[in-house]
């Protein structure tokens, strides 16, 4: 058992876009588990006499307009930044994935009622839905996760349901009708298990998309507020000192792509590796 | 012809589902936060507000009247096209948004030159080169463009080319020069899908037997490709152009907040700011037209430039 | 002894792991004007080894061997002097015929710019040159001309490539399959335009194909070919009458009417 594991992990790691991605989450991971623990400042903490200073021994990335650590800014913002990303998705998943099992599982007239609507609003651009919804509720980096889990949810359940009328009429699954299961297991023992590695490596990719996404938002000042140490708040704040300091603006943009660079690698990586795995390769 | 009016019917009916279901969710999102649009009007007039002021600014917008009556006040005017006023300017917003929408379509074809400048050669060398270090160098390019936030590298590109070298001006709509960043930010943030799109479909358009009997006919190499994979290959990022003009909406209001461009998205994100919901409501709907008109035009498109399709058209 | 066009010794197929053998040792040559079938059954070879001699390999294949056009040796020349052979020299109709044409080109253009590639002549001549060829193929030339290949008929669009064969006069033509995918009528006249064609220039054809009786009826000589091996080869008569090889015989008793032959029609008859 160890040894197919280990053969698996190995097979995936062969690719090497795969292993760079592996590279930066793992350091990501740690930025956001031991942030508290290593940062060298207090986020918040209002140092006047000290803005706008160069990197130095005491301040690694230097100061802000207002003096506060830039590093420790970025490592606290990580926490925020991807946590709120993983979340969005996360939910996007809990509501879209069974919705779109049901849907595609139980077929259909109400299933097609569904799928037209569906289709109908997944033809408008999410991204000015998230501004729509965002300018009913009040700009806040809350109201903005609310909207994203509210327009990424109908693309999983629209996916799932795909992968679902595909499934369905594969033996296992009349099998598994047939023999008198209820549906609610046949859709737990039999569909998710088929349709879940689609959804990692789906997902992986929408964290980045999403981390770019709150980020925009945060930068035209619809989504986090000052202080808030988000990535794209923290470009929006320091807006007027990139002629004095460009290192406000470099640090923070190269957080963001790196971060969003890894969720990228490791869905490619993992799409690739589940689709030679299910034998949908190509080559 | 029965075809064609048949395609108008379909795109209609998505553009009536998607401006019903969509207007609905912002006017109940919009109930949902109570009493905020009186005090954004009470803000803006500067007034020192009282609780008759606001009744009085209550019946004068319909605020007070149920959601269903003012949600069927919204549709009968917008069947009239007219989508109200705008709380704050106090003009119509239909004419708010026509007024900035050349600028947004000007920019949306300064980023469609760049995009293509870019998704062209890095899409060909991906599908020629295929699997060798160019092909590697061109989807990193296409890997690190999908990754890069589109207001940092508009940032950047302000650095460099404004700040440092003066090259050009920081922001603002006037000449060319005013132009240029503003268009490759776009082109840049949108090429990713585009090379991977393009590599794909050539890669798979050169295994074709129409490519392999061009080459038994001894075409040069460069004919080939330009003039028989690449066309063929081309019609499948069009379709793509056409079907994604709402992320491109979506896309390009960041960029015009970055450089200050007067278009439809900083327009939005202003009366976001303000709570002007009619012009939010207004806005919506005009982007659900416009998408809606841009995937029938990749219909009827579809119908015309793919001989294939038209001789399915006759033979069906 | 007519000089040799095609001369192939030794030629193998590799892919490029090198962990399977897609031809083996194949030998075949095909002298000036001369007509050679290559019969075998799909999958045998048969059309690989036609890719090897238009460079239309795979680059994951290896090839190793000698592989000789006249004197040029199309295993290590420039693909730029390759390219110059192919349609000029070396002509090819595949069996799938809509793939010979590019569909969103007209007809017209395509025999355009294939004779202005490899001939200096103006548009008009270019033009002129290829409504003479499509007329002596029977069509419509006017027509044909300004049509998409998917607005013709199989036989058509064969016969169109067989016009190309006509303008460029190549030497050496390819016939790959090309009635398999068209009915026997119109298999039939494209066949009897073949047959035009080397009339009126000379040219030798490979016709590969798994139809025996064609290549009986058709051919001069004939290779029979099973699993990337040559495994006879001789003269219609011979291959028929007095084959040596376990695997001819049996693709020779699969034939289901020889009417020279009644002893296996009436077996086979027996059978039914």
């Amino acid at each position: 058992m160890e040894s197919t594991v280990f053969s698996k992990t190995s097979r995936l790691l062969r690719n090497p876009n795969m292993s760079i991605g592996v590279l930066i989450a793992t350091l990501l991971t740690v930025i956001v588990f031991l942030g508290g623990a290593i940062i060298p400042h207090d986020p918040f903490h209002v140092d006047m006499g000290n803005r706008l200073q160069g990197s130095s021994s005491v301040h690694w990335l230097g100061t802000d307009q207002l003096g506060r650590d830039v590093f420790s800014r970025l490592v606290y913002g990580a926490k925020l930044t991807i946590g709120l990303g993983m979340f969005a998705i996360f939910m996007a998943i809990c509501i879209g994935v069974p919705i779109g099992l049901v849907s595609g599982y139980i077929g259909g007239r109400v299933d097609a009622f569904f799928m037209r609507i569906i289709d109908g609003i997944l033809a408008f651009p999410d991204f000015i839905l998230a501004i729509a919804i965002a300018g009913m509720l009040g700009p806040s980096l809350s109201n903005i996760v609310i909207a994203i889990v509210l327009v990424r949810w109908i693309v999983y359940a629209r996916v799932v349901r795909g992968l679902v009328l595909a499934e369905k009429e594969k033996d296992y699954v009349l099998v598994s009708k047939v023999s008198h299961s209820s549906s609610f297991k046949t859709i737990r023992v039999h569909l998710l298990p088929q349709v879940m590695p689609d959804i990692i490596a789906m997902a992986a990719i929408d964290v980045g998309k999403v981390i770019l996404l709150i980020s925009a938002f945060s930068y035209i000042g619809l989504g986090a507020q000052p202080p808030i140490p988000e990535w794209g708040a923290m470009l929006n704040d320091g807006r007027g000192y990139f002629q004095v300091v460009p290192s406000l603006m470099i640090y923070p943009g190269l957080a963001i792509m790196l971060t969003v660079l890894c969720c990228n690698l490791l869905g490619d990586g993992l799409k690739s590796y589940f689709d030679i795995r299910k034998g949908r390769d190509y080559v | 012809m029965g075809r064609v009016l048949s395609i108008i019917g379909s795109r209609i009916i998505q553009l009536v589902i998607m401006v019903l279901v969509l207007s609905f969710i912002t006017f109940l999102l919009m109930k949902l936060t109570p009493g905020d649009p009186i005090r954004a009007i009470l803000k803006v007039d500067d007034m020192v507000s009282t609780t008759a002021d606001e009744e009085r600014l209550k019946k004068e917008y319909g605020f007070d009247q149920p959601i269903f009556v003012q949600y069927g006040r919204w549709i009968w005017g917008v069947v009239q096209f007219d989508l109200g006023e705008s709380i704050i300017a106090k003009r119509p917003v239909l004419d708010m948004i026509m007024s900035r929408l050349p600028a947004t379509i000007a920019l949306t074809i300064g980023g469609m030159v760049v995009l293509f400048l870019l998704s062209v050669p890095l899409g060909i060398v991906g599908a020629v080169y295929e699997g060798r270090w160019p092909d590697y160098l061109s989807r990193w390019i296409a890997m690190l463009g999908a990754s890069i936030p589109s207001f940092w590298l508009g940032l950047l590109l302000i650095y460099v080319f404004s700040l440092k070298l003066n090259l050009l001006p920081v922001m603002g709509k006037g000449t060319m020069a005013h132009f240029i960043l503003p268009s490759i930010t776009l082109g840049v943030a949108m090429a990713p899908i585009y090379i991977r799109l393009l590599r794909e479909r050539l890669i798979s358009t050169l295994q074709s037997s129409y490519i392999e009997a061009a080459k038994a006919r001894g075409l040069r190499k460069e004919r080939i490709l330009l003039f028989h994979a690449l066309r063929g290959s081309l019609i499948p990022l069009v379709t793509m152009f056409g079907l994604s003009i709402g992320s491109l909406l979506g896309g390009i209001t960041v960029i015009e907040i970055l450089f200050s461009w007067p278009g439809m998205g900083e327009l939005i994100v202003n009366s976001v700011m303000q709570r002007d919901y009619p012009v939010i409501q207004g806005y919506i709907l005009i982007v659900g037209f416009l998408v809606v008109v841009s995937n029938l035009l990749v219909d009827l498109m579809y119908l015309m430039i793919n001989p294939q399709i038209k001789q399915g058209k006759e033979v069906g | 002894m007519s000089e040799l066009l095609i001369s192939i010794q030794d030629l193998q197929i590799e892919n490029r792991l090198g962990d399977k053998s897609l031809l083996k040792k194949v030998n075949v040559e095909v002298k000036k004007g001369e007509i050679v079938g290559l019969i075998g059954e799909s999958g045998s070879g048969k059309s690989l080894t036609a890719k090897a001699i238009m460079g239309l390999l795979p680059s994951n294949m290896s090839l190793s061997g000698q592989l000789y056009y006249k004197n040029a040796n199309l295993l290590t020349v420039t693909s730029e002097e390759h390219r110059k052979l192919l349609g000029n020299e070396i002509g090819m109709i595949f069996q799938d015929y809509r793939g010979s044409f590019t569909p969103f080109i007209k007809i017209g253009k395509q025999m355009v710019e294939t004779i202005r590639t490899h001939y200096t002549v103006s548009k008009k001549e270019a033009q002129n040159i290829s409504l003479q060829v499509l007329d002596k193929m029977g069509l419509d030339s006017e027509r044909v001309y300004r049509s998409y290949s998917f607005q013709l008929s199989g036989g058509q669009v064969q016969r169109v490539a067989i016009a190309m064969a006509l303008a460029l006069k190549p030497a050496m033509l390819i016939c790959d399959e090309i009635t398999t995918a068209l009915d026997v009528m119109s298999g039939e006249k494209v066949l009897d335009y073949i047959d035009q064609v080397r009339n009126e220039t000379g040219c030798a054809v490979l016709m590969i194909t798994h139809d025996l009786a064609q290549a009986y009826k058709r051919t001069d000589r004939i290779y029979v070919m099973n699993q990337g091996e040559i495994v006879e080869e001789g003269l219609p008569e011979q291959i028929r009458c007095h084959h040596k090889h376990p695997y001819t015989k049996k693709l020779c008793s699969c034939l289901l009417s020889l009417p020279e032959d009644m002893s296996v029609q009436r077996e086979r008859v027996n059978v039914l």
